[in-house]
């Protein structure tokens, strides 16, 4: 029987000729990546000096830190906490990347996302690295070990094999790819396993959107997802690449936890209402509820694609007045491009609110409501009070419906706005 | 080592799958660090006195994919404070699990559980015997074992006492 992709990798990063979902590894993350926020990375560099004597990082390009949370500061705490990155990062030759942009994007444009490499992080949105088959997990505190030792102990994980069959829709997206995986298989249905993603509407997917669903992966339980690279995804990565490493892919004779197809031909835009992202509807069932605010942007959207529909939509038409529509690329590289083609100014006369990159916008620390206000939202998350007051709501809804729903102040099928052909991702 | 057998009451039943753990505290809260305020937040909304009723040794019991959504330590640091020493569950979302043990904190899967227990029942994980006694109405459900490397970290009593662990380990071979 054949081997998947994540096992492939972790038998490279852990030294042996094969492993097996199931086995305790001792693997050497090629890469190690954290954002800086309080009570992790400040702890992590104390812990490495004051309980393990650990005054520098053997191998300093192992390393990765972004500075893209409380960015810009908005107290004296914050730039101390970003001050004590740079200067650990400093101190250790440990690049630090700072005003580039969300870091798991930064990271596949900086080319962490090296094909075949093993990453982690403490943060599982990481996951989105897998876009370019490299795999990139959430550790959580256990980074810590990934900071102190070469090698940390890790048990390779199942794999969920989803096939996404079918064309997409114009107006329909990735987005509303991912969260019609969520309501079709269930919150739990990838628990523990890495998602792998294939079939023809993958395949057919730009980058950007792959990098949306794989970004996305834990709200099916999975601890990443992982795309078998192809040549799409190796043209873009190969002049980024920083590690001189065969890319890998699954046997097809790989052994699966279980295997899933899902046809997208039929799909409808979706937007899942709060209070949690297990809640997928078609969006057509919450029209017409009154929204105050809009966030287009996040490690999960907020890309070149994402803001040209946006800008589509709008295109002639203005945001409804007192709607705030906050727009926040993902990294500097995605606004620049859309300012190269644009996007941005088209954004910026519709009456958006445009902002360089941050995940700020996504956990509640800018553009935040009161008590009873709604949003419609890009970001990863609809949890309570995740965008200010545990008595605001969310609906996630995909790029092109934020900016309708800003024309109209209420949640509206965004596809009678867009005019173009070809808007399947 | 091996790990102590927990033993205690039941403090709260979680009967929503997929439970957020913010929620305990609410998220507007999350980014306290002070683990007695955190106590204090915990459950609060649902009612007032939960941190009252408390002792040191009670557990937490949960639904399916318990964890679920972006989980944050300061939920069960507020919990720890309060004394409860573990959560058994039908099945835990992996992030959220992984983050707690790594803080020391003890996790049970346990399917079957929401069935078999009520609120303040006595219950006991017996880890060697891989059994969950209900010591209140004497019935028994078998528990997951741990993995290797859970179940170290668990008997170090965390990520940092693990490491230790692990460099005393190497340093003697």
């Amino acid at each position: 029987m054949g081997y998947t992709i994540a096992e492939k990798i972790l038998a490279r990063a852990s030294g042996q000729e094969h492993v097996r979902a199931g086995d305790e590894l001792r693997v050497r993350p090629d890469f190690v990546i954290a954002y800086d926020f309080p009570g992790y990375t400040d702890v992590i560099f104390r812990q490495m000096e004051d309980e393990f004597g650990i005054e520098r990082v053997a191998d300093p390009q192992r390393f990765a830190l972004f500075i893209d949370h409380m960015v810009p500061a908005a107290t004296t705490q914050e730039e101390e906490l970003h001050e004590i990155t740079r200067s650990w990062g400093a101190k250790n030759d440990v690049p630090v990347y700072e005003g580039k942009g969300i870091g798991h994007q930064v990271a596949a444009e900086l080319g962490y996302a090296t094909p075949g490499a093993f990453v982690v992080h403490f943060d599982g949105h990481i996951s989105q690295l897998g876009t370019f088959g490299t795999l990139a997990i959430g550790v959580r505190r256990h980074l810590l070990e990934a900071f102190v030792k070469e090698r940390i102990k890790f048990k390779v994980p199942e794999t969920t094999r989803i096939d996404l069959t079918g064309r997409l829709q114009p107006g329909v997206t990735a987005r509303d790819v991912f969260h019609h995986i969520v309501r079709v298989l269930g919150p739990r249905s990838c628990r523990g396993t890495v998602m792998e993603l294939g079939g023809e509407a993958i395949a057919a997917m730009s980058l950007e959107s792959r990098q949306t669903i794989t970004c996305l992966a834990m709200f099916t339980g999975a601890i990443t997802a992982i795309i078998n690279p192809d040549e799409k995804a190796l043209d873009y990565i190969r002049p980024r690449q920083r590690l001189d490493i065969a890319p890998l892919a699954s046997d097809p004779d790989a052994v699966y936890a279980a295997r899933h197809e899902i046809d997208v031909s039929t799909l409808e835009p979706v937007a899942v209402i709060p209070p949690s992202p297990a809640n997928t509807r078609d969006l057509s069932e919450v029209a017409g509820t009154e929204v105050q605010v809009g966030y287009l942007g996040s490690c999960a959207s907020g890309r070149v694609e994402d803001l040209a529909l946006a800008a589509e939509v709008l295109e002639g038409r203005k945001v409804k007045d007192g709607f705030k529509l906050y727009v926040i690329p993902t990294s500097k590289e995605i606004m620049e491009k859309a300012a190269e083609q644009g996007i941005l100014t088209r954004l910026i006369a519709a009456g958006a609110f445009v902002s360089s990159s941050s995940c700020d916008y996504c956990f509640g620390r800018m553009g935040v409501m009161r008590a009873g206000q709604r949003a419609v939202s890009t970001g990863t998350l609809n949890v309570r009070g995740r965008m200010g007051s545990p008595d605001s709501d969310i609906y996630i809804v995909n790029a092109a419906a934020v900016a309708a729903a800003a024309i109209e102040g209420r949640i509206t099928d965004p596809r009678p706005y867009l005019t173009g052909a070809g808007h399947g991702a | 080592m091996a790990l102590e057998n927990l033993r205690g009451r039941v403090a709260w039943i979680f009967e929503d799958e997929d439970f957020d753990v913010d929620q305990i505290v609410g998220v507007k809260n999350i980014k306290i660090k002070d683990p007695a305020e955190l106590g204090r937040l915990c459950l609060a909304a649902e009612e007032p006195d939960f941190a009252r009723k408390v002792q040191p040794g009670d557990l937490l019991v949960g639904n399916h994919n318990f964890g679920y959504g972006h989980p944050h330590y300061p939920p069960m640091i507020g919990m720890r404070h309060l004394g409860v020493a573990g959560v058994v569950a039908e099945s835990f979302a992996p992030g959220y699990w992984r983050g707690e043990i790594a803080m020391g904190f003890p996790q049970v899967v346990c399917p079957g559980i929401l069935g078999a227990v009520s609120r303040w029942d006595e219950i006991e994980v017996d880890w060697a015997a891989g059994r969950l006694r209900n010591l209140t109405t004497g019935t028994e459900l078998p528990i997951e074992p741990l993995s290797e490397g859970d179940r170290q970290m668990l008997e170090a009593g965390g990520i940092v006492g693990y490491l230790h662990a692990r460099e005393r380990e190497e340093a003697g071979t």
